[in-house]
C-alpha cells in the first residue's frame, strides 16, 4: 500500500464530504475502506488511497463519510473497536442494472 | 463457397494487428482448428466472414450464402477478434512483487492474462531472438520467484524464470487479476500509445519464446495447469460483460477438463447468457466440439449425443452439459432429473448466477429470498422475492447414484477437485458454480472472486461435495469441507470477531439494496432471507453427520 495521494483534515462534514466527492473520481474503481480509530482511509483497486485524518471509527460523522463512498456497513457495529488496528469495509457494491424496471 | 480473399491470413500480422495478437494459439501460436466436414470450409470462414467481422464490412457486404445461413462456427474463431479498443485501462506487471501464484491467470474471465515458466539458460538463449532494441524491455518483465526459482535451483541446480503477460487484444479491463493479486504485482495503468506498443510487443515475444518448460510446471499443483497450452481451450474474445463471473468458471472447466481429455470431448449448452456470449457469430471461444439447442432440453439433447458418440466408439470422451439456473433449476430441470435418472455419464455444469442474466434479470428459483429482480420487484407491495431459494445440489442428491459438488472459481483447489471428481465418476454428475453476474448482482467489474468467496463465508453459497463412492450413508458422502467454521452456525470474522452473515452478504450488492433503511437496518423479508440460509446450512450439517 502506498502513503495516501490526498489528505484531509476533518473540521466539519461538509467540506470532509465535499473532499471525498472531489477526490474519488481521481482514484480507479474503489475496493475497500480502512477505518483506523482517528482516520479513514479509502483505497482502489491498485491500492492507490485517500485519507480523511481525525475521522476514524469512533467518530460521530463515519457513517455518512462511509455512505459517501458507497460502502456496505453495519451502522449498529461500525464503532466498534476491532481486534487489530483498523476496521476494512468493502466499496464494491454498484446499482444493479435496471434495478427500477417494473415487467 | 466463395474464394480465399487474397490477403495476409488473419492468423499472421497485418497493417491493423502489426504484432498479430489477435491470432490462434494461447501461449504459442497455433494454427486454425480444421475440421474435415463438407460444409464448413474454416479457411474460408474465417478469412473471409470473420475478417468482415472484424473490419465492420461484414452486415452490409456478405452474401447470404449457404456457409453464413447454416451458422456453423469453427473452433476458436474469437482468438481473431480484437478488443484491445474496448476498455481504457490495463493491467501492468510488476515482476519484483510476483509469488508465481498464478491466480491472476486462473481467475482471468477472458483469457488475457498468461504464464510462463522457463528455465534460466534457456531463457537467456531465447531472449537472443527478441530485436536488439526491445531485449531488456522484455528481459525486464520477467521474474525470479521462490516457487519456480529458488525452490527449483535448490532442487536441481537451475531455477525457472517466470512471466507474466497481457492479450491486450483480449483484455477488457475488469482488473479481475489487480484484485486477487495479494502480491501488489499488477496495477491498472492507463493506455496510451507507449503502454499498448510495448504490451502488444511483449504479448508477441512471450508468445515466439515458446512453451513453458515442464520440468517447472507441478502436475500436482492444480494451480499449475493454466502454464499449459491442452489446457486453453477457452481462448479470450467471447461476448461475455468485464468480469463475468461465468467467463471464469468456464475457462477453468476446460482447463481442468482439457488437462485429463486434451481437446477430445465437447459440450452440449442450455440457452442462456453463456450461449450467447459463445457464439455471437462468427466468434466462437471454444476449441473443443460445442452445440446449443434449447433452454429445456440441454440434458435431453445430451443424451442423444452420448449415445451416438457411444456408438461411434467415443465412449471415453466425455460430455459436458452447460447450463445457468434458469436452464438446470427451472426450465430444463425435467430434463435434468431424467438425465440423472438414466444412469449414462452425462457431466452437467451449472453456472448458477441466481437470476436469468441474459434475458434482462427475471427471478430464478435459485434466486436469493428478497432479491430484487425484473420479476420480485423491491417496492411498497412486495419486497423483493418472497420464496426460499431452491437447491438443486441437495436434489440432485437424492437422485440414483449422482456425484454432486457445490464450488465457486474463488476456491480453486475446490473447483479443480469438484470438476475432476465429477470426470472420474462413473456415471451422472453435477457441478454447480456460484458466479457472478455484474449488472445483475450490482457489484464492480472486478468483484467476481471477492463476491464468490463472501458467498460461502456467509452461507449464501456452501461448499459441497457429494461422492457416491465414498461410503455407505450419507455422511459418508457428503463433505462440507472447504466451508469456514463447519460445525457452526455462522462464520466469525477474526479480524473483528463478528459473526458474518447473509445480511453481510446482502449489504455488499446492489440487488439487495433496498432491503436497508437509512440507518441500515435490514428488512423483515431480508432476515427471512438470513433465516432461510441458516436452515440450509444446518440441514446440509445435518446430512454430513456435523449435528
Amino acid at each position: 500500500m502506498s502513503s495516501p495521494l490526498a489528505t484531509h483534515d476533518f473540521t466539519d462534514l461538509p467540506a470532509a464530504l465535499e473532499f471525498l466527492k472531489r477526490t474519488r473520481w481521481e482514484l480507479r474503481s474503489l475496493r475497500f475502506a480502512r477505518l483506523w480509530r482517528d482516520r479513514l482511509q479509502v483505497f482502489d483497486v491498485n491500492g492507490d488511497c485517500f485519507e480523511v485524518r481525525g475521522a476514524g471509527y469512533p467518530h460521530s460523522d463515519i457513517a455518512a463519510l462511509l455512505r459517501a463512498v458507497n460502502a456496505a456497513f453495519d451502522p449498529t457495529t461500525i464503532h466498534q473497536p476491532p481486534v487489530g488496528e483498523y476496521r476494512e469495509v468493502g466499496l464494491g457494491r454498484r446499482h444493479a442494472w435496471a434495478e427500477d424496471r417494473v415487467m | 463457397m466463395a474464394a480465399t480473399l487474397d490477403l495476409p491470413s488473419l492468423n499472421e500480422a497485418t497493417e491493423r494487428d502489426p504484432f498479430n495478437n489477435n491470432c490462434y494459439g494461447t501461449l504459442v501460436d497455433q494454427p486454425y482448428r480444421f475440421v474435415s466436414l463438407p460444409v464448413l470450409n474454416v479457411t474460408d470462414f474465417n478469412e473471409r466472414i470473420v475478417r468482415g467481422y472484424e473490419d465492420g464490412t461484414a452486415e452490409g457486404e456478405l452474401p447470404a450464402d449457404i456457409s453464413v445461413a447454416r451458422s456453423l462456427v469453427p473452433a476458436g474463431t474469437a482468438s481473431l477478434r480484437d478488443f484491445s479498443y474496448i476498455a481504457p485501462e490495463i493491467p501492468e506487471y510488476i515482476p519484483s512483487n510476483c509469488t508465481g501464484c498464478m491466480d491472476c491467470v486462473t481467475e482471468c474471465p477472458d483469457t488475457a492474462i498468461l504464464g510462463k515458466v522457463l528455465s534460466e539458460s534457456e531463457w537467456d538463449a531465447k531472449l537472443q531472438a527478441v530485436p536488439e532494441a526491445d531485449r531488456a524491455m522484455y528481459r525486464e518483465q520477467w521474474s525470479k520467484t521462490k516457487k519456480y526459482y529458488d525452490a527449483a535451483k535448490k532442487k536441481t541446480g537451475e531455477g525457472g524464470l517466470f512471466q507474466i503477460i497481457i492479450d491486450p487484444s483480449k483484455c477488457k479491463g475488469c482488473a479481475e487479476c489487480v484484485t486477487v493479486c495479494d502480491d501488489h504485482a499488477l496495477k491498472m495503468v492507463p493506455k496510451n500509445d507507449d503502454v499498448m506498443l510495448k504490451v502488444r510487443k511483449s504479448h508477441r515475444y512471450f508468445k515466439n519464446i515458446g512453451p513453458s518448460n515442464p520440468k517447472f510446471v507441478n502436475d500436482n499443483l492444480l494451480i499449475d495447469m493454466m502454464l499449459k497450452e491442452q489446457t486453453h481451450l477457452y481462448t479470450g474474445g467471447a461476448g461475455s460483460c468485464a468480469g463475468c463471473g461465468e467467463g471464469t468458471a468456464l475457462r477453468m472447466m476446460c482447463a481442468a477438463t482439457g488437462s485429463k481429455y486434451g481437446d477430445q470431448w465437447g459440450i452440449v449448452a442450455a440457452t442462456g447468457c453463456n450461449t450467447v456470449y459463445t457464439s455471437t457469430y462468427p466468434y466462437n471461444p471454444y476449441l473443443v466440439p460445442w452445440t446449443n439447442s434449447l433452454f429445456e432440453n440441454a440434458p435431453t439433447y445430451a443424451v442423444g449425443v452420448r449415445m451416438r458418440w457411444d456408438q461411434m466408439g467415443w465412449s471415453d470422451r466425455p460430455l459436458w452439459v452447460l447450463g445457468g439456473d434458469g436452464a438446470m433449476f427451472d426450465i430444463g430441470f425435467q430434463a435434468l432429473s431424467r438425465m440423472f435418472a438414466s444412469g449414462l455419464p452425462l457431466k452437467v455444469f451449472v453456472l448458477d448466477t441466481q437470476v436469468y442474466s441474459n434475458t434482462g434479470g427475471q427471478a430464478s428459483t435459485s434466486t436469493y429470498t428478497g432479491q430484487n429482480t425484473k420479476m420480485s420487484v423491491h417496492g411498497k407491495a412486495l419486497g423483493g422475492k418472497q420464496e426460499r431459494r431452491k437447491e438443486i445440489a441437495q436434489i440432485a442428491m437424492m437422485h440414483p447414484r449422482t456425484f454432486v459438488a457445490q464450488t465457486t472459481c474463488a476456491h480453486i483447489n475446490h473447483f479443480y477437485k469438484s470438476v475432476l471428481g465429477a470426470l472420474e465418476f462413473d456415471g451422472p454428475a453435477i457441478v454447480v458454480c456460484y458466479t457472478t453476474c455484474q449488472p445483475e448482482h450490482g457489484v464492480g467489474d472486478n468483484m467476481a472472486g471477492e463476491q464468490a468467496r463472501l458467498a460461502v463465508d456467509t452461507r449464501a453459497f456452501p461448499l459441497l461435495v457429494y461422492d457416491p463412492r465414498a461410503g455407505e450413508t450419507v455422511k459418508q458422502r457428503l463433505s462440507l469441507q472447504g466451508n469456514p467454521n463447519v460445525k457452526g452456525d455462522w462464520y466469525v470474522n477474526p479480524k473483528t470477531n463478528e459473526e458474518v452473515t447473509f445480511i453481510d452478504f446482502a449489504r455488499s450488492e446492489g440487488r439487495f439494496a433496498k432491503h436497508f433503511d437509512a440507518d441500515g437496518n435490514p428488512s423483515e423479508t431480508l432476515l427471512a432471507a438470513k433465516q432461510d440460509r441458516l436452515e440450509n446450512w444446518r440441514l446440509l450439517q445435518e446430512l454430513a453427520g456435523l449435528r
